[in-house]
């Protein structure tokens, strides 16, 4: 048995001990240092996938491989950011940040399995993991109406998603008397398919589907962007997001290839209908963290897109999801430094941000104007490679609607930026922004500016990652 | 006002990349980045246009529209640039290894067709082609001055650099297809375009209109296909961007003293700035193509050399220099002669010597170029011809 493959997991392990014990040890003050502990541990796990080796799996239930050790590293910069974006929110979460840095490292270790999939087990593992942190990070202000709405309905449609899951996977195993991809590949590649595999296939789909939030799984999304606490709905549209497309990346290239005639068109018919729907819906939303939310279903339709051409859109992906990872954070963070300061999330209370506070209304225009896919931001470049990749694989039909669909996103990205630039405030008073989140808020902007001009190397990374 | 350089900045490096570039991605890439700053320009720093003291249309509603035309025909050129590159199967963004590539192994001619409109499509909408042109006027009158003149002046002419550049440069099998349905729309823009022009009362839709009017000029001379045509429309890009720079720096000039761009507000203000009168008359005159302007060489190399092609749409476009000339007489007859009128009475002229450069250089190069053309159209001619003998072979 190969333990130096679960390294990064068994760090994150440890870490929630660690945790567990600090949070009992020390005074139940809100000022007291458990960020830097919770920091401290990313930073172990970031030491142990530095360390940890790119081949190899533990009895192919968890494989390593550079690929997975990519999204590793990008997974621990969203928790790192998540924990720090912690220190900005005083009130939205006041207490108890022991147990919600706890969550987080559940959460993480989830999101890391997911990351390094090589069972279907373990997909079900790692997603159980995953959410179940998520439903209680999601009510985690309990005395908030909204948030137990949030964390109910997320709660029981996420359950409903789990049980798609669990059913896709018994069939996939009445098939082939395994759960082992490689297992199930070569019975999937020998003969004709059943149609209960197939039945598999489909239910195995809207379980992920529920975590990227896909067309038709997206009910949850709006409301629980909305209730949950600001630092989870980073967490929520970035990491899991972003476990979730890669897990389902595994499964479809490397279990369903085969099949890949059918679930390439039924993925791009999905993708098609996420885009349009995310980016429609959103025009008329008058709260940012929903408008955040419908537009994170848009961005599931583009990154379906480039799964949709299998295998090669893969770099794609990569690139796609870490442009979206620092936009998305940007934006999120900077919801959070005005909820902070105003009390709300209503975007009319943004009239006139840019008077209030320069930086970060500029901060927010850069991390829009990247999700809409404006040059030189990162968000851009992403959004090429996938239509490239979209086009490579013959579907230009998909390639217009997605064309089309950077001008919708742009119309609400600029409707938010018109009231932050070209109207006044309603009340006076200027934001202020304390160190630590302004240097982050800096430095994530820095790195949107990066990507979107220096392409090669990242491209280059992700395509040998995957050994293209 | 820092940030109003910030913005104005990025737009230059925009345009300046773009004909700049001989690569497709960053063709796109600085094509997008130059659409983006126009949003703040017109939002923040724009004014509403107001007709008889009432709100006509607000300066969110321009530039939200700008903003939107632009990145819809950008985009639309950017799935016909990626199906370009898919299909030619070269691999690479690069211009000329694509040219080298299609030289060697020719795209399909009737993929080549479906391809074009795309390119065309898409970059039109910024040259503008009717009837996707409704942006830009009204785009214009709401911009400040400044932004205005850049963009009338420069960033128009990325349209139709780009369909020269990319479409018929890349697909001339497409270019031969499509080009006479080019020429029946130019001529729509430039009769159209003109109407509209000769109803507005608003200064800068005036020119905002009669701006894209002349642009139909320059696509009816790239849609002949002739060098003689091409080489004027080339020419009256630079014109035309000398002109409108001209005629936008004067209406600005106008704001900025009276406060009102209502033509019939206006009135007298020969009386009172006669250097800014004499500009408007030269103005008006370039813009109607009088001879010795280099818009009247422009606008005769492109009837010319269209003639043997299209006859009919030539003559249309001889009877747009008729129309062109009724609404740029109109403006300047409405806004500088007449009496003096009272409420403009403390209205000032360009005084300085600093303050008239501007429009002394602009004018002066219009009548250089207008009476000794020759070495700027031996330049144009010199990358034009092979163009056309590309796509005529």
């Amino acid at each position: 048995m190969d333990w130096a493959v679960l390294s990064v997991e068994l760090t994150a392990c440890a870490w929630i001990l660690v945790l567990l014990i600090a949070d009992l040890a020390m005074p139940t003050a809100r000022e007291r240092p458990l960020w830097i502990i919770a920091l401290g541990g990313i930073a172990a796990c970031a030491i142990a996938l530095w360390r940890a080796p790119t081949s190899g799996s533990f009895q192919g239930l968890v494989v390593a491989d550079a690929f997975g050790a990519t999204v590793k590293g990008l997974l621990l910069l969203t928790a790192g950011v998540v924990i720090l974006m912690t220190r900005a929110a005083q009130r939205q979460l006041p207490s108890n940040l022991g147990a919600f840095f706890l969550l987080l490292f559940t959460a993480l270790l989830g999101m890391l399995v997911l990351a390094a999939i090589g069972d279907l087990l373990m997909l079900f593992l790692g997603l159980e993991l995953l959410t179940f942190s998520l439903y209680i990070m999601a009510a985690y202000l309990t005395t908030d109406r909204r948030a137990i709405e949030a964390g109910m309905k997320y709660l029981i449609l996420g359950s409903v998603s789990s049980g798609f899951l669990v059913f896709g996977i018994a069939l996939l195993y009445g098939f082939a008397g395994s759960t082992h991809f490689s297992v199930l590949r070569a019975a999937l590649a020998s003969g004709p398919v059943p149609l209960t595999a197939q039945a598999g296939f489909l239910l195995i789909l809207a379980g992920l589907g529920f975590k990227v939030a896909a067309v038709p799984f997206h009910l949850w999304v709006p409301d629980v962007y909305e209730g949950a606490p600001t630092p989870v709905v980073a967490l929520l549209s970035v990491g899991s997001k972003m476990a979730g497309v890669v897990a389902l990346a595994r499964v479809l290239d490397e279990v369903f290839l085969p099949l890949e005639p059918m679930w390439g068109e039924l993925l791009a018919v999905l993708s098609a209908a996420t885009m349009c729907y995310g980016n429609l819906a959103a025009i008329p939303q008058t709260n940012i963290k929903r408008l955040l939310g419908y537009s994170s279903i848009g961005h599931a339709g583009y990154l379906l897109m480039g799964l949709s051409a299998g295998p090669s859109g893969l770099p794609a992906v990569g690139y796609y999801l870490l442009a979206y990872l620092l936009s998305n954070l940007t934006a999120f963070l900077v919801v959070l430094v005005v909820a902070e300061a105003l009390g709300s999330d209503a975007l009319e209370d943004y009239r006139g941000l840019s008077q209030r506070s320069g930086f970060v209304a500029a901060a927010l225009f850069i991390a829009l104007l990247s999700l809409a896919g404006v040059p030189p931001l990162a968000g851009f470049v992403g959004k090429l490679f996938v239509l490239l990749a979209a086009v490579e694989s013959q579907r230009l039909w998909l390639v217009a609607i997605g064309a089309v669909n950077v001008a919708i996103s742009l119309y609400y990205y600029l409707m938010v930026v018109k009231r932050m630039y070209l109207e006044r405030p309603r009340a006076g008073g200027a934001i202020r922004v304390a160190p630590l989140t302004a240097a982050l808020l800096g430095l994530l902007v820095l790195g949107i500016l990066v990507i979107g001009v220096v392409q090669e190397p990242f491209l280059r990374h992700f395509a040998a990652a995957l050994r293209l | 006002v820092k940030e109003y350089y910030i913005f104005y900045l990025l737009l230059i490096t925009g345009v300046f990349g773009v004909f700049l570039s001989l690569d497709l991605f960053f063709f796109y890439f600085f094509y997008e980045m130059a659409v983006i700053p126009m949003y703040p320009l017109i939002g923040i720093w724009g004014s509403d246009v107001k007709e008889a003291g009432e709100v006509r249309f607000t300066k969110e509603y321009a530039t939200m529209k700008l903003t939107i035309y632009l990145t819809l025909g950008a985009v639309v050129a950017l799935i016909g640039l990626l199906w370009l590159y898919v299909a030619s199967g070269a691999n690479s963004f690069d211009i000329p290894a694509l040219q080298r590539h299609f030289d060697a192994a020719p795209l399909d001619p009737s993929l080549q067709r479906w391809i074009f409109p795309l390119l065309a499509v898409g970059f039109g909408v910024i040259a503008p082609i009717w009837p996707l042109h409704s942006w830009s006027p009204i785009g214009h009158a709401a911009a400040p001055s400044a932004v205005s003149m850049l963009h009338a002046g420069v960033l128009m002419k990325l349209g139709s650099y780009a369909i020269i550049r990319v479409a018929m440069g890349l697909l001339p099998a497409g270019a031969q297809a499509w080009l006479p349905w080019l020429a029946a729309l130019c001529v729509m823009n430039i009769i159209y375009g003109g109407f509209v022009a000769m109803a507005q009362k608003d200064l800068k839709l005036i020119i905002g209109y009669s701006s894209s009017s002349h642009m139909g000029y320059v696509l009816l001379g790239i849609a002949c296909l002739t060098p003689l045509a091409l080489n004027g429309a080339v020419l009256l890009m630079f014109a035309h961007g000398l002109m409108t720079a001209l005629a936008f720096a004067l209406v600005g000039h106008v704001y900025d003293e009276t406060h009102t761009r209502y033509l019939p507000d206006l009135g007298g203000l020969a009386h009172q700035a006669p250097f800014i009168a004499t500009c408007g008359v030269i103005a008006a005159m370039a813009s109607s193509g009088l001879p010795g302007f280099a818009n009247f060489v422009a606008e005769l190399l492109i009837f010319i050399g269209g003639w043997e092609r299209y006859p009919v749409p030539v003559i249309c476009g001889v009877f747009g220099v008729v129309i062109t000339a009724v609404y740029m007489l109109r403006l300047v007859r409405g806004a500088f002669f007449g009496p003096p009128k009272p409420a403009f009475a403390h209205a000032q002229d360009a005084r300085s010597a600093f303050a008239r450069l501007p429009y002394v250089v602009l004018v002066a190069v219009l009548l250089v170029v207008g009476c000794w053309p020759q070495p700027l159209i031996r330049l144009i001619d010199a990358s034009a011809r092979p163009l056309i003998e590309r796509i005529a072979r």
